[in-house]
């Protein structure tokens, strides 16, 4: 690692092409001009599906023209889809589950991340070993066994059996995103708390929790989002009890048996996607910084 | 914060040791099974509802399990027939495989260097362009899969989409084309759904790792007259190699499970079978034709791809951290 430099202001003195600069230095036109054209394309491509949502969510007369904006904007496409269309009660029903599973798997998470990042135990490392390994399987493989125990419980077509499964699929990656959170407060707080004669669980109330709090929100925004968005289960759990189903497979609703109605899916992506974005910007850093935790030291 | 604790009571110092569980000596009883108490509730849910079924799609895919043994729940062994149709079926070799194996490779390829060409870029721009573009890949990373996967099927749309009526106002093709029907043009839109929606995450983390890399490392190196290709190459990827093995294995581990990105495409969910994937041919299998013990045996090939890679994946994240 250790480069010797006595030798090298030389050849850097020498070379002619101030262009190839980069960093401190001014840059040259040519290079900013490439940067410039780089960053439009780059917005394009990440921007023009979610701007393409929009525009035919808000256009009465979506696809029939080329036009890159609304021909004639309305919102009649909004009012249809939450009227006509019943999106309102797939609304509530992914609120519902989404809640539910927020609140269950959020607790469930919390419990054990402490276990695992303030307690030294047996069996620790292959509880944390186990946690990584099931965040791999594939919803494909649990989807037949899975849809047969929720036969067996009766709970096919009920919103309280999707919450069940959706529990198990977030719980995983909330135990190994807290547990960051709960191994970053200092050891010295648990122990000043105990100094002063609180016992283990009073500790735990006044000291770790509101510590933890800001790692809890984030965990249970991915929760909130992982329920929202799940597609596999929802449709084969919920089978064609139509008023319990939740708003990514109420989507489907809008395709006609011969053309689609795309303004009115549009609307409803629109509504379902808003909500996800909003979430996903307040937590960018740590769910970025959870997929790798442990991996990644910055 | 510690201020805010009046340290000065004077309680027993042998309790501390106790509840606090850091030291091994001294614990009492409570202390030894509290980890326990915490972690019960957590891994009943992980054993009941993950590590259960699992054992039971391998159990399933050795059975002839349908309609009449889902109702009476009876079994139905037929020891490794399911296996010996998946290995010996054209469908398994000419198609499946090829579209899962090959898709993966492919999705993986572009979107790691295509996040890292863009994590370069983010790198080199001033604080103001670089929270924009941020905000705007955040935006495609947080599309959901299902709504994302509508979006890039209405652009793609036949008769009404935007791509072909641009085509056609550039003269470029003369009737609307289907691009759905062709395995090629299906699989080149899946791809660009999966990249769409998979490079932020590889741009952001790597975006971390190169502004973690000393500037000193790469001032050296220029001075010695690395050009940028070279200090790239020789210097940043190096001290990213942990990331980049991250990186990578995760995506590989996404783009092999990709399931709605197929299945809601038109002719994606089973009806046309030269587009299927492992786990959309398991899928159509189980719940379209009722053959749940055929699909288990599916899953359980597409598990154990992803557990030898998974395998890999907990050996690079424990060889840089003691758990």
């Amino acid at each position: 690692m250790s480069v010797t430099t006595t030798a090298a202001p030389a050849p850097a003195v020498e070379r002619p092409a101030p262009a190839r600069r980069r960093g401190t230095r001014r840059q040259s036109p040519a290079v900013r001009a490439g940067k410039a054209v780089a960053v439009v394309a780059l917005l394009i491509f990440t921007l023009f599906p979610v701007y393409w949502m929009l525009v035919s969510a808000f256009d009465a007369k979506a696809g029939l023209g080329t036009t890159f904006v609304p021909a004639s904007p309305t919102l009649e496409h909004f009012r249809f889809v939450l009227s006509d269309g019943g999106f309102g009660v797939f609304l509530r029903n992914s609120l519902l589950v989404a809640l539910a599973t927020v609140l269950v798997s959020s607790l469930l998470a919390l419990l054990a991340s402490v276990a695992v990042a303030r307690f030294r135990f047996r069996g620790r490392a292959q509880v944390l070993m186990l946690v990584l390994m099931v965040q791999m399987v594939p919803l494909e493989a649990l989807v037949i066994p899975l849809f047969v125990q929720v036969r067996d419980l009766q709970l096919l077509g009920t919103l309280t059996g999707l919450v069940v499964v959706y529990v198990a699929l977030a719980l995983p990656f909330g135990i190994w995103m807290l547990r960051g959170f709960v191994a970053a407060v200092p050891v010295e707080l648990e122990e000043a708390a105990y100094l002063d004669g609180a016992t283990w669980w009073r500790m735990f109330r006044s000291i770790l929790f509101p510590l933890v709090a800001p790692g809890l929100v984030a965990t249970s925004i991915f929760s909130f989002i992982t329920a929202w968005n799940e597609f596999v289960f929802a449709m084969t759990l919920l089978g064609g009890e139509t008023q319990n189903y939740t708003v990514a497979i109420g989507l489907r609703s809008f395709f006609g048996q011969h053309s689609n109605d795309w303004g009115a899916i549009m609307a409803a992506s629109t509504i379902i996607t808003l909500p996800v974005m909003i979430f996903f910007i307040l937590v960018q850093r740590r769910l970025a910084s959870g997929l790798t935790a442990g991996a990644v030291k910055g | 914060m510690t201020s805010t604790l009046p340290v000065a009571a004077p309680a027993g110092p042998t309790r501390s040791s106790g509840a606090g569980g850091h030291r091994p000596f001294g614990k009492s009883f409570i202390a030894r099974v509290r980890p326990w108490m915490l972690l019960t509730p957590a891994l009943a849910v992980l054993a009941v509802l993950l590590l259960w079924p699992l054992v039971q799609v391998a159990l399933f895919s050795a059975q002839d399990y349908g309609l009449p043994e889902i109702v009476s729940g009876e079994a139905n062994w037929i020891g490794l027939a399911n296996f010996a149709e998946i290995f010996t079926s054209e469908q398994l070799w000419a198609v499946v495989l090829p579209n899962t194996v090959v898709f993966a490779v492919l999705a993986v390829g572009c979107t790691v260097v295509f996040g890292t060409a863009v994590a370069v870029l983010l790198a080199s721009l001033g604080r103001f362009w670089r929270t924009v573009v941020s905000s705007a890949i955040m935006a495609a990373w947080a599309m959901p899969a299902v709504t994302g996967t509508y979006v890039w099927v209405w652009i793609f749309d036949a008769d009404r989409g935007v791509f072909n009526h641009v085509l056609q106002g550039l003269g470029l093709q003369d009737a609307p084309v289907n691009w759905f029907t062709d395995r090629w043009s299906f699989y080149a839109i899946v791809l660009l759904n999966v990249v769409h929606h998979g490079f932020p995450f590889v741009a952001v983390t790597v975006l971390a790792g190169l502004l973690g890399v000393p500037k000193e490392l790469l001032e050296a190196a220029e001075i010695d007259g690395a050009g940028p290709w070279r200090r790239f190459f020789a210097v940043i990827v190096p001290q990213l190699r942990q990331i980049f093995a991250v990186v990578i294995i995760l995506s590989t581990i996404w783009d092999f499970k990709v399931f709605a990105q197929i299945y809601l495409m038109p002719g994606g969910a089973g009806s046309n079978r030269e587009v299927l994937n492992l786990g959309v041919w398991s899928y159509t299998e189980s719940f379209g034709q009722n053959r749940y013990g055929f699909g288990a045996a599916i899953a359980v090939l597409l598990t154990v791809l992803l557990l030898v890679i998974t395998v890999m994946y907990v050996r690079t994240i424990l060889k840089e951290e003691e758990l």
